[in-house]
């Protein structure tokens, strides 16, 4: 590839986006790297090798590089798919040598002269890039703010009431949860049945987006299947039940 | 063709103004999830976006550099607009249900996983493998992967038309606005910009389009330059969308009738070879991996047909505009009609003055005949929006269709006129009734009640709360074993899948509808669920829970949904050791005894 610039830079760029990306725990950091490895670099490469005598409009070459990188990641899925399976590093070695390969190709059908495309340098001036600055800053601050949670009031709150078996107790013990999606604190009774028996009475108060998990077991002595029944009540209103579920708990046999 | 120069002309200012529109949008989706109608706000926003950049495109002076520069800032911005609806979050139907493939993709490291809701979206794993890529060399969620694959889809759709479009017309000046008229498609704005598998497969059926006319305009020698960037093309498409896969091998056929039909040889540049490849592998990947597409598509198209017929005959109704389906959803008020409907009438005037100078200019180029016939076919798809089950075919159509009408609008010369013999009358005009276009097209497209976001999360004394399709989605990922099955309502469903990255399976196919709306259970209905594997069933009385586009967000005060009768929930008490494990109040879930 000597002499070809663009594409010395495009290999390396492939290399090292891929090796970073993988490397990078942090996803936002890693995308940096991950983007143009996977939506521009195969794609460049295959037009430069596509079109190595010739000298294509930079727009053409652009458009090309994107929509063939996408091409390759939808055909390089399937590839994958049947060879090894698609994993991240299979990813990275598959994006990578198909950029090395249409550079190589690229190289050698271009012969010595430099034929990549002519890219446009644009020098927008002071005040034209602190005018892109800005539009930049506001699309910025448009995404964030999308994501970002807003007060709503009208929303209607309401609780989540729910009981599983704890997982790895043989069905011996059971996790009760209460979770808040209100607008406001609220307190709550709890109470939870085991057989005839109420085994847990407890009142909490839990925030907006809060969780109380309570966990129970079958009393000891106790035999077979035991139905539970955790009713769930607002302290405002004491007498009727607000949520109510139910599960059952396996007693666990006595050592003889 | 017209090279591209580095002159930024007015692209900085107007780059300013597109990012102040978006924040617009955003601040009035902000609004409208606290409860606020901001819907001026909104449409100013789209307005501030597109304006600017509609003017600019009508002058003569921008450079061909400049045009490109501003399309893709249309664009994309135009595509913001709909992330900056609803992030972090897909709420889009289709989006979830192709969420919930990408995510099987990355967990399980294979393509052609089960999806229950549309089981021949894994048979077409195009975007869901791309988007795979980024989500494994970045660990980044299938939200933000897909955003980006998605988004760089749109950019290529966009400079693919512009350089369409230029190479076609031969004017830099007609290819901006065709681009611009583009963007008044009716799916521009929303349904073509999810995350869904045409969002992908139409940009690259665009720049196909874009690199065969390049072809076409390239000598001989070059003829075997093309042929990887074409092939490439049609079998990535070919993987990834069912309709424009065939769409692709129809488009290349007619292309190359027309070039027989114009200079009466089959040889160079006709691209009939490209016809014959696109059919081979769109009817060979149809028969040997996605046979499940007839079943899929086969009664979409035979309903619509009966619709015509029986609207046609009398025998039905006719669907009236802007109607939604179900009583609750609410009407598109009259003013938005209007523009709706007068951006149609711009667009038939459009066409009717673009298929004039076509005749004079044009109608020996095969792009050129193409695209008049498309637009012309484009007003008689209208139709179908009078017939019930047809509207969305039409709807869908329109995407491919608009490719044509954009170019036909734009070699009208309408953006010539200087009424008072003062040009930027003209063109103040002309940019008016693009900006009508654009507005009335997304009022077309979409309801208008969902132009907006609703409140999926909230913020309440500082923490976030979840509505209650999301909380139950959150709920059932952090304690339900993955591979446990839900059967659920149309929109509980797809949350389940994405993000509670559950199967969960709803609708008719295996019928858990009537499982749920019934109020008392049958004899068939316990098998069915075992059969289907199904160990939770979710019981929800909110009628919202079948619509697949609104049944995600919190209810709102004063705005309380329909419930299905209390009996629709508590019959599944009655099942053999069947067990309400979750309740929300609307929603409970019951957990089926095993089958003995």
């Amino acid at each position: 590839m000597r002499g070809h610039g663009d594409l010395r830079l495009v290999a390396a760029l492939a290399l090292l986006c891929a090796a970073l990306a993988l490397l990078i725990p942090f996803t936002g950091v890693a995308a940096i790297f991950a983007v143009p490895l996977a939506l521009l670099l195969p794609g460049y490469a295959i037009a430069a090798a596509a079109f190595a005598q010739r000298q294509l409009e930079w727009a053409l070459f652009f458009v090309l590089g994107i929509a063939l990188s996408l091409a390759i990641l939808i055909l390089g899925s399937l590839l994958l798919n049947y060879v090894g399976g698609i994993h991240p590093l299979s990813w990275a070695a598959l994006l990578v040598a198909i950029t090395f390969v249409a550079c190589l190709i690229a190289a050698r059908r271009r012969g010595p002269t430099d034929r990549g495309p002519r890219w446009p340098r644009p020098r927008p001036g002071a005040l034209g890039t602190i005018l892109l600055l800005g539009g930049a800053v506001a699309a910025i601050a448009a995404i964030v703010l999308s994501a970002s949670t807003v007060p709503s009031g009208d929303a209607i709150g309401y609780t989540q009431l729910w009981i599983l078996p704890q997982a790895g107790t043989k069905g011996h013990e059971a996790q009760v949860g209460v979770r808040s999606q209100q607008q406001a604190s609220l307190d709550y009774d709890l109470r939870i049945k085991i057989g005839e028996d109420e085994v847990v009475k407890r009142s909490f108060r839990l925030a907006p987006g809060e969780t109380h998990v309570v966990h129970v077991r079958a009393p000891a002595g106790s035999e077979g299947v035991l139905p539970v029944i955790a009713t769930l009540l607002r302290h405002n209103r004491p007498t009727s039940v607000y949520r109510r579920v139910k599960g059952s708990l396996v007693a666990p046999q006595e050592p003889r | 063709m017209a090279r591209p120069k580095p002159t930024t002309g007015y692209v900085a200012p107007i780059a300013l103004t597109a990012g102040l529109g978006l924040l617009a949008c955003s601040v009035a989706n902000a609004l409208a999830r606290g409860g606020s109608d901001p819907t001026l706000l909104y449409w100013a926003g789209i307005l501030v976006i597109s304006l600017p950049i509609f003017w600019r495109l009508t002058s003569r002076e921008a450079s061909t550099g400049e045009r490109l520069a501003l399309v893709c800032l249309l664009g994309l911005s135009l595509y913001i607009v709909k992330v900056v609806r609803d992030a972090p979050l897909f709420t889009f139907s289709d989006e979830l249900v192709h969420a919930f493939n990408a995510d099987q993709i990355t967990n399980h490291h294979h393509l052609f996983r089960y999806n229950p809701i549309l089981p021949v979206t894994p048979n077409y794993p195009g975007l869901e493998g791309a988007t795979s890529a980024l989500m494994g060399l970045t660990g980044m969620s299938s939200y933000a992967a897909g955003v980006i694959v998605v988004g760089a889809a749109r950019l290529s759709l966009v400079i693919g038309l512009f350089l369409l479009f230029v190479r076609v017309s031969g004017s830099a000046r007609t290819a901006g606005l065709a681009a611009a008229i583009y963007t008044g498609n009716f799916n521009f704005l929303f349904w073509g910009a999810q995350f869904s598998y045409e969002s992908l497969a139409l940009p690259l059926f665009v720049v196909l389009l874009m690199t065969v006319a390049e072809r076409d305009a390239a000598p001989r020698e070059w003829g075997r330059d093309w042929a990887l960037p074409l092939v490439l093309g049609i079998a990535a498409i070919v993987v990834t969308h069912h309709l424009t896969s065939y769409a692709v091998a129809v488009f290349l056929a007619l292309l190359a009738v027309v070039y027989w039909a114009l200079r009466r040889e089959w040889s160079w540049p006709n691209p009939w070879r490209y016809a014959v490849l696109a059919a081979v592998l769109a009817v060979g990947w149809l028969v040997l991996v996605a046979n499940s597409t007839f079943g899929y598509l086969g009664p979409v198209i035979g309903e619509a047909f009966e619709a015509i017929f029986n609207t046609a005959s009398g025998e039905a109704p006719p669907r009236g505009l802007f109607q939604g389906k179900g009583p609750s959803v609410p009407e598109t008020p009259l003013a938005a009609r209007g523009i709706a409907l007068l951006a149609v009438a711009l667009l038939a005037v459009g066409v009717f003055f673009g298929l004039r100078r076509f005749w004079r200019r044009y109608r020996k180029e095969p792009f050129a005949i193409i695209f008049a016939v498309a637009s012309i076919t484009f007003f008689g798809t209208l139709v179908l929006r009078l017939a019930p089950a047809a509207w969305e075919t039409g709807n869908r159509l329109s995407e491919y269709l608009f490719v044509g009408l954009a170019f036909i609008a734009a070699i009208s010369g309408l953006h010539e006129w200087r009424p008072l013999q003062r040009a930027w009358l003209g063109r103040a005009v002309f940019t008016a009734a693009l900006g009508i276009i654009l507005v009335g097209g997304a009022i077309a497209g979409w309801p208008w009640d969902l132009q907006l976001s609703a409140p999926i999360r909230a913020k309440a004394e500082g923490r976030t709360i979840s509505s209650p399709p999301l909380a139950l989605a959150e709920w059932a990922a952090h304690n339900i074993p993955e591979e446990q099955r839900f059967g659920a309502g149309i929109a509980d469903a797809r949350m389940l899948m994405t993000p509670g990255e559950h199967i969960a399976l709803a609708g008719k196919t295996p019928d858990i509808e009537d499982i749920l709306k019934e109020t008392e259970l049958s004899d068939w209905e316990l098998p069915l669920l075992r059969e289907e594997g199904i160990r939770y069933i979710v019981a929800d009385r909110r009628e919202v829970a079948a619509d697949a586009t609104r049944g995600y967000a919190f209810t709102m005060r004063g705005d309380e949904p329909e419930l299905l009768p209390l009996s629709t929930v508590t019959k599944f008490g009655s099942l053999p050791g069947a067990k309400r494990i979750y309740s929300s109040g609307d929603i409970s879930v019951y957990k089926l005894g095993a089958p003995r």
